[in-house]
This record gives C-alpha cells, sequence and structure tokens, in this order.
C-alpha cells in the first residue's frame, strides 16, 4: 500500500523550527557522521525525508528523534546547510506536540504569544489566590507558622495537587507515545517479556544521559562538557523537585539551616545556576551550530528557571536575614514564577526528561525484537537505505 | 629496372624497440639487401638530431630512397616525409616500417621479434624501390554554403559566415526561423526569453543580404565534392511539378535539429487518456498564452514534473537528452512564481546539473521548497486519476529511492519532460549528404572529441541537436566551430587534394560501373559519353575498393600500386 505524499506538512513543522528540511540533497553526510545512527535506526538523513515527503504516520511512530542529543556534527557537515541537528530538535518539538492527549502543547510551540500569556495569566492568578488568602488570614510580616503569609502546609498541598496533576498528565502521553511508537509503528511483533528484559534501560539512561557522553564535539569543547552539564542541571532539577514536592515544610522552617535538607538545596541551586548560565551564555554567544536557533519556546524554558532560582534564592536569604516581608514578597514571585512552570511541565521541552529515556527503553526493545526476527530469516537492505 | 639509393634508418625508441628487437642486427642485415647503401640505428629517429642525420645523408650520398624502420606511421610518417622534403626529395620516396606497434610491443622472445623487424624492414625496402614522386594537387571551390535546418544552431552559422561577407543558402522546411526553441518559453538557468534570443537574429538574417532563406523548402539531391557541391532545392508547398533550383555551393552544414519523444508510447503515464498529463512543450505553449491551468480551467494546487521521459532507459532511448532537468527546474519557478501556494514535486531518476550556473539554480530551486523524489531508472511510475474525495485529480505512485517508501503524489498537473530523439527524416538527411548516423540515428561526428562538426565527408558539417541531444549553448558554439571551419576554407579559397588517390585507366574501363556504387564516398561518376568511369580526385579518399573490385583492372591506386603492393608481400614472405 502506497503512502501518500503530504507537501503541507512541512509548513506546520516550520514554526517549530524545521526551516532548511528541503535544501538536503541526501548526501547522507549527517547520518555517516553522527555517532548514534546505526544499523536500525538511522538518522538525521531518513528523518530529513520523510519529512520532506510529508510521511505524517512515519514521522509521529518515529523514535529517531529522542536517540539525537543535537551534538551538532550533523548540521556542521552539512554540504548544503540543510541544518539536520534543528530538523531532529524540531522533530522533538513536534512529537511531544503529538504526544500530547490535550493539544495544548500544540498550541504553546505554534504561538509564543497564547504560551507567553499563558504564564502571565497563571501568574496572575496565584497572586490573586495568595492575595485572597492574605486578605482573611495571613500576614506579610510573618514567613512561617500559623499566621504566615504562605504557610509551607498550605503550599504544599497546593504542590502536591500540582503534582498529581503532572502526573497524570504526563502518564497518559507516555502511554500515548508508547501507542505511537510501539503499536501503531511496529513493523514486526515484539514480545511482552522483551519489556521485561530492557527494563534496566530506562532507570539507566534517566540518570546517567550516557548516550549523551558519546556524542562527538568536534574541537569546539571537551567532549563531556554538555553532557556533565546537562545532566548536572538534571539532577539539580530533580533533587529540587523532590525537595520541594516532598520536603517543603522542612526546606521552609527557619530562620536558622537545617543543614540535614539545606545541604540538598545548596548543592540542588548551584547546579541549576551553572547549568543555566552556561546554556544562556551559549544561546546569546551562538557560537556552536545547536545554539544558532532557539526556538521561542526555549527562550521561555531558561527565562522562567532563571526568575525560579534568583526568587527562590533570595526568598531564602531574606527568609535567613530576618527580613520577613521581603522574603514573602520574593517568595510570592517565586510561587508566581513556579505555578505556571510545574502547570506547562508536560506540554513543552521539559517533558523530554520523561520522553528521551522512554524513547531510548523503547528503542531496545525493539531492536531485541528485531534480533529475534532476524536469527529466523536473512534480511537484505539496500545500500542507499543504511545511510 | 634502373637500381636505385636506399638509405635505412632503425630507430631504438628509447628502449621501447631496442629491448625487444636486437637493431644493430636489423642493421647488418638491411645493408645485405640490394638498393641499400648504407643502414644506421639511432636512439630517437623522429628527434631532431635524428632528423637532421637523414636530411644530411641524403645530401651528402646522394639517397633517392629513405626507409625509417620504427614506429607507426600514423605517429611520424609526417615528420618523416617533412623531413625529406626539406632535403629536396620528393616525399613518396619514402616507406615507414612499424617495428614496435607491431613488433617490440607485442613479442616478449627478442629472437623472434628480430627475425619479424628484419622481415618488416625488407618488406620496406622492397616497396620503396618502386616508389614514385607525386605531387598533390589543388582544385577551385565555390565560396557559397548551404545550410540546411533554421533553428538556433543554423541561424547563428549563417549570420557567422553572412557576416564575413560570404553568401549562404538558408534551407528551412517550415514557413518561419527559430526551429524548437521558437516553441519554448524562458531558458533555463537565467531565465531569459527564448523569444529575444530569437527575434535578434531574425531580424539580423532578414537585413543581411548575403543570406538568402529558403522558406518550406526541402534539399533533394546533392552531387559532388567538397568545394563543388551542387544541391537540389525544392519548395514543398509548390507541387511536383515545381521544378527544383539548383544551386553551387562550396561547403554544406546540416543543423535540422530534433523532434521530441512521443510520450503516449509510455502507456502507464496516462498521455493522451489523462488530460492534465502532458508534455514539456504543451506547458511551453501554456506558459506562453499566460496561464497555467488543468484542462477544466482551474488554477492547479499540486504540480508534478516527470524526468527522463523516453530517455535514459531500456525500452525507450538509453541516452539522457540533457536539457531536461534544467528545463523541470525551469518550471518550478515559473510554476511558482505564477502561484506560489502551489505545491511542486519533481520526480527525477538523476539530476543532471553539468553546464555552467547549473548547480547554482539547483539550489535555488531547492529554496523555494520544490519536492524532489527519486525514482530507479526503469522503475517507472504509474499515475492513475484519484477518488473524487481526494483533494488532487491525479495521484503517482513511485517507488521513491530516498526513502525506500512505494508513495503516491498528489497532483493536479503532470509535466511529462519529453526527451529529444533524432527526427524522422534524418536518415533521408545522412543518404543525401552522405553522412553515417549512429543507432539512434545522431549523425556521426568524425572524431567524437577533436572534430566534434566535421564528418567523413569533406565539406559537410553537422551542428547542434541533429548530431546528440545538447543545450542551447553548446548548439551556439558548434554552430560558430562549423562556420569556422567553413571560413577557414573559403579563405584559403582552394582544396587541397592528397596525391594519393584512384585513377581509371580509360583505355581499359569497359563501364560495369560497379564501382560506382561501391565508392563509399560517392566520389566516382560515370561518363556517359565515353562509357567509363571517372574518379573525382578531391573527394576520394584512397581506400581502394575500387581498385580491388575492378573486374578488368582498370583502376589503380596511386601509391598502392599492384607492384608495390607484391614486392611489400614478397619482401616480407622471403626467407631470411
Amino acid at each position: 500500500m502506497a503512502i501518500r505524499v503530504n507537501p503541507k506538512l512541512i509548513e506546520d513543522l516550520t514554526s517549530f523550527g524545521a526551516a532548511d528540511v528541503n535544501m538536503c540533497y541526501h548526501c547522507g553526510d549527517c547520518s555517516a557522521v553522527c555517532v548514534h545512527s546505526d544499523e536500525l535506526y538511522r538518522f538525521p538523513r531518513k528523518s530529513m525525508r520523510q519529512l520532506q515527503m510529508g510521511l505524517g504516520e512515519k514521522i509521529d511512530t518515529a523514535l529517531e528523534p529522542w536517540l539525537c542529543y543535537y551534538c551538532g556534527q550533523c548540521s556542521d557537515q552539512c554540504p548544503r546547510e540543510a541544518n539536520p541537528g534543528e530538523t531532529m530538535m524540531s522533530l522533538r518539538r513536534w512529537l511531544i506536540n503529538r504526544y500530547d492527549i490535550t493539544g495544548i502543547a500544540g498550541k504553546f510551540f505554534r504561538s509564543k504569544k497564547t504560551e507567553i500569556l499563558t504564564i502571565v495569566a497563571i501568574g496572575l492568578l496565584t497572586a490573586m489566590a495568595a492575595l485572597t488568602y492574605h486578605f482573611f488570614r495571613g500576614s506579610i510580616h510573618v514567613y512561617d507558622g500559623e499566621n504566615a503569609f504562605l504557610p509551607s502546609l498550605l503550599v504544599h498541598l497546593f504542590d502536591l495537587f500540582l503534582g498529581a496533576f503532572l502526573a497524570v498528565i504526563l502518564l497518559l502521553n507516555a502511554g500515548n507515545m508508547w501507542r505511537l511508537t510501539m503499536l501503531k509503528g511496529k513493523e514486526i511483533s515484539i514480545p511482552w517479556w522483551l519489556y521485561l528484559k530492557e527494563f534496566l534501560v530506562l532507570p539507566l539512561h534517566f540518570f546517567t544521559q550516557i548516550r549523551y557522553a558519546k556524542c562527538d564535539t568536534g574541537n569546539r569543547e571537551k567532549p563531556y562538557m554538555p553532557w556533565i552539564v546537562h545532566l548536572g542541571l538534571m539532577w539539580s532539577y530533580l533533587t529540587m523537585l523532590i525537595l520541594v514536592m516532598v520536603f517543603l515544610p522542612f526546606l521552609q522552617s527557619g530562620p536558622q539551616i537545617d543543614w540535614s535538607v539545606h545541604i540538598f538545596g545548596y548543592l540542588a541551586t548551584i547546579g541549576l545556576a551553572t547549568g543555566l548560565v552556561y546554556f544562556i551564555r551559549s544561546r546569546i554567544r551562538m557560537h556552536y551550530v545547536q545554539y544558532k536557533k532557539t526556538h521561542a519556546t526555549d527562550w521561555v524554558f531558561v527565562i522562567l528557571l532563571l526568575i525560579i532560582t534568583v526568587t527562590g534564592i533570595f526568598q531564602h536569604i531574606f527568609h535567613r536575614l530576618g527580613l520577613p516581608v521581603a522574603a514573602n514578597v520574593t517568595y510570592l514571585l517565586h510561587l508566581m514564577a513556579v505555578t505556571p512552570w510545574l502547570i506547562r511541565m508536560p506540554f513543552t521541552k521539559w517533558a523530554h526528561l520523561i520522553y528521551r529515556p522512554l524513547a531510548m527503553y523503547f528503542s531496545e526493545v525493539r531492536r531485541s525484537a528485531v534480533a529475534l526476527e532476524q536469527k529466523s530469516e536473512v534480511s537484505f537492505r539496500p545500500v542507499l537505505q543504511t545511510i | 629496372m634502373k637500381s636505385c639509393r636506399i638509405g635505412v634508418y632503425i630507430c631504438s625508441c628509447g628502449t621501447n624497440i631496442a629491448k625487444a628487437v636486437d637493431v644493430e642486427s636489423v642493421r647488418t642485415y638491411a645493408e645485405e639487401q640490394p638498393d641499400v647503401v648504407f643502414a644506421r640505428t639511432y636512439k630517437y629517429m623522429c628527434s631532431n638530431p635524428g632528423q637532421e642525420m637523414i636530411v644530411q645523408d641524403i645530401r651528402e650520398n646522394n639517397l633517392d630512397r629513405v626507409v625509417v624502420a620504427a614506429c607507426s606511421p600514423r605517429m611520424h610518417e609526417r615528420t618523416f616525409r617533412k623531413a625529406l622534403q626539406s632535403a629536396g626529395l620528393n616525399q613518396y620516396l619514402f616507406e615507414m616500417a612499424n617495428i614496435r606497434e607491431q613488433c617490440s610491443w607485442v613479442h616478449e622472445d627478442p629472437v623472434t621479434a628480430t627475425v619479424k623487424a628484419k622481415a618488416l624492414t625488407r618488406a620496406a625496402i622492397r616497396r620503396v624501390a618502386l616508389h614514385e614522386p607525386l605531387e598533390n594537387l589543388t582544385v577551385d571551390m565555390s565560396p557559397r554554403t548551404l545550410i540546411i535546418g533554421g533553428g538556433i544552431a543554423g541561424m547563428t552559422a549563417a549570420l557567422e559566415l553572412a557576416e564575413a561577407g560570404h553568401h549562404v543558402y538558408l534551407v528551412e522546411k517550415q514557413d518561419h526561423l527559430g526551429g524548437n526553441l521558437a516553441r519554448v518559453d524562458l531558458t533555463a538557468p537565467y531565465l531569459d526569453s527564448a523569444r529575444d534570443l530569437i527575434t535578434d537574429r531574425i531580424t539580423r538574417i532578414r537585413s543581411n543580404k548575403n543570406v538568402e532563406a529558403l522558406f518550406n523548402s526541402r534539399v533533394t539531391e546533392v552531387k559532388g565534392f567538397v568545394g563543388n557541391f551542387t544541391a537540389a532545392v525544392k519548395n514543398i508547398n509548390g507541387g511536383s511539378d515545381n521544378p527544383a533550383r539548383e544551386l553551387s555551393v562550396g561547403n554544406i552544414m546540416v543543423c535540422t535539429g530534433y523532434k521530441e519523444f512521443d510520450a503516449s508510447r509510455i502507456t502507464h503515464y496516462g498521455y493522451g487518456k489523462l488530460p492534465d498529463v502532458i508534455t514539456s512543450f504543451e506547458f511551453e505553449q501554456m506558459l506562453k498564452r499566460g496561464r497555467i491551468m488543468t484542462r477544466e480551467g482551474k488554477t492547479p494546487q499540486y504540480a508534478a514534473i516527470l524526468h527522463c521521459v523516453g530517455s535514459r532507459s531500456q525500452e525507450f532511448h538509453a541516452y539522457c537528452s540533457r536539457v531536461c532537468c534544467m528545463t523541470a527546474l525551469k518550471y518550478v519557478h515559473e510554476l511558482k512564481s505564477a502561484n506560489p501556494a502551489c505545491y511542486v514535486s519533481d520526480v527525477y531518476v538523476d539530476m543532471h546539473a553539468f553546464g555552467k550556473g547549473h548547480e547554482d539554480f539547483y539550489t535555488r530551486t531547492s529554496e523555494v521548497k520544490t519536492l524532489f523524489l527519486m525514482y530507479e531508472k526503469n522503475d517507472h511510475p504509474v499515475i492513475r486519476k484519484a477518488d473524487p474525495k481526494d483533494d488532487c485529480g491525479m495521484l503517482i505512485e513511485v517507488n521513491e529511492k530516498l526513502s525506500g517508501e512505494v508513495i503516491e503524489i498528489p497532483a493536479d498537473l503532470v509535466i511529462l519532460m519529453v526527451g529529444m530523439e533524432a527526427r524522422e527524416d534524418s536518415g533521408e538527411i545522412a543518404r543525401l549528404v552522405n553522412i553515417s548516423q549512429d543507432k539512434e540515428g545522431w549523425f556521426i561526428e568524425s572524431h567524437p572529441k577533436l572534430e566534434p562538426v566535421a564528418t567523413t565527408t569533406d565539406g559537410i558539417y553537422i551542428a547542434g541537436t541533429c548530431v546528440a541531444p545538447k543545450d542551447i549553448p553548446d548548439t551556439v558554439a558548434q554552430a560558430r566551430a562549423a562556420a569556422a571551419r567553413i571560413l577557414g576554407r573559403i579563405t584559403k579559397g582552394k582544396i587541397d587534394v592528397d596525391a594519393v588517390y584512384s585513377e581509371v585507366d580509360e583505355t581499359i574501363c569497359c563501364g560495369c560501373r560497379i564501382c560506382n556504387n561501391l565508392c563509399p564516398f560517392s566520389a566516382i561518376e560515370f561518363d556517359a559519353e565515353k562509357h567509363c568511369s571517372h574518379v573525382i580526385t578531391a573527394a576520394c579518399k584512397a581506400c581502394g575498393v575500387c581498385v580491388a573490385t575492378c573486374p578488368a583492372s582498370a583502376i589503380k591506386g596511386r601509391h598502392f600500386t599492384r607492384r608495390q603492393i607484391f614486392a611489400q608481400i614478397e619482401g616480407l614472405m622471403s626467407p631470411a
């Protein structure tokens, strides 16, 4: 059965960042230079082709975009300036949109106006809620305890509620990803026990991002640098998320420093700040190909995280210094940024925290299934399709 | 037989000959032969000192014949003939023995190689003793030129010759000039108007009194030889009783162009059945009319261009038509400039962007978001009508090579890039002017690289797409090259005729005329009055067919007489 070509699809992908795909003439340099491209998962050339031809189903069921960490070598080598690295990036944005069952992700990616207005609206709603509470009960002069402006127990409950919301959406979207990539996109049968056999791949890639370390950065910087910084950022983020979600009452106690809890907060803050400075600086300097094109949602991602980090640091300092009003104001600003940040997590770039390790896991399950199949038959592939 | 004084020169050719042939032994052997005054060896006989040695020997020792045993005469016969001339000896009193290509290079055993070298040298010595001094001839020629075909090649050549002051007859079958180029809208890759290219030339031809354009005309007969052709030209509108006009010309140029491949021969493209499958020339017409539309008058949302229609295929033509790739890219630009919202798919086999500016043009076409799709040669796409629920009129099924997927491409308008093929009357033209065609019907040039516009018949030149598919710049270059060749000959004013040609002894010839039809150069005429055949010296190439054929042995090949050939054979065969 022939697949219908859809030349219109690429126009939609343009708002996700794919700009130069049509320049590609399929020399295959990009796939040749990529350390992650192999016999089974061939990219970026093949992804470029699917995108040029608008093979929607092939694109939606592909795992390849998640196997790329965007070292930028492919775009560097491209003789046609077709920017395969950026294409893989746009495909990841596209997939976040396709996995999202609510359709919100697509709206954010397609219009930065919608995204920014939503953030501002949620931020203002948060502020209104806090001020309404203050009107009835809390005092701006009290940071902690019964009459606190923003009692940590209440915020904790609010956080848990948001966390649950997040988890549900993410779970549904991850399920959708599994349906698209493993059910709809399957060309071979995958026995259930392979999911058990390959299960360790999931935590391995989640906690180590070890494939990123294999990326070739050329002579531009130390090969482990982007990986280390990215890994540090993720670990710091995860630590902070756990601290806020589980240990918030301990974190907010004071004014004295509770080292058993706060030491984790300080380390995470250092990690977050370092990562943010590294990535923001790169995006401003635009010295490597992967930082040359920054999608609006990428800017929102780093800027919002920067606001959260800075306000978090200051409210902590003010609280320790015994300045409850200043601490309360910065805390409110912090929450005004955190709430939209948490709510939009499943619909934005952030979701790659979940999708990427899942994709690694699924890709290995598929690989095992193919190996099983090949034991019984010898497959032949024309040379041109191997790159 | 009066005795002669022969000098024999044996070349070592560095080690090329000496490694297999004992040149000293050949030398002593040659000196033992009758009439040989002496024999010498030298490292490089073709070098200046080598030639000077021969010249000096001729002068000092009164040599009247020279034999050089060295390489092939194709390599250095001319060199040594010149040496003889500069010593005051007739250049035909020379013979070359090929002991390199036919001996040292092909034999490993030095003993047998030396025996063979001796035999070859002995044969040359026997032959040269019978050589006669011969003189080259010159004949007068007509400065007028006949050009067949009024396309861009014919017009360009006509102007080149006419503006140099020479009379040109430009014979055109149609009632207007311009040929196939007149059917084209814009040209690739610079998107210049084809009309501008043509009208300038037509105006200049009209105002130049040296060009006599004969419209609706055909050449029906060509007689004569280089410098003195007579061509009969008939007006095809005048009916059969219309008398042919006789033109006397010195040179003839054939630039009859091509015709496009008949797309209905490929059944799975649906040409002739699906109304919106059109050929590139039909699309050009559409462009010239100024509106791109389907048969129903709608603006196409999806357009597809299909390459290599009739070209590069097993079934039809194996060759590439050279112009279609860039023309297709031109169509992309024309489609997009007419309707920027149009989705254009370009379905190709290989993108041939070989010429100046072509690669840039391909890049520019990629920039306007063209969907390039690749199919395997001979794995032809299939075009069919779409369902009413589809948002397109047709679907093209392609086994797409770069993705490995079988895909279907939506299309409202399909443009078939039809290739070039030889005109149906090219065989007739070839017979008329006595030139050859290849298996595809294209005219064959004298040498594909070094003589691209000359033919094996002197005075007949070919240019443009009647030789092979080519684009406008190449066609114009060929037309100008042919014009330059003709101008060179006109400037000289005389035709040089080699002294080597056949002669008929009229006292022996019985007029059987067997030779007349066998001569591959049409160089033998029949004199009805004398009832015997007659060789046109200027047209004869001395191939010897007539000499071998003549049942009465009435024809003699100058410089290849029976006595000379038999002496050579005897020399070769006699025991050492």
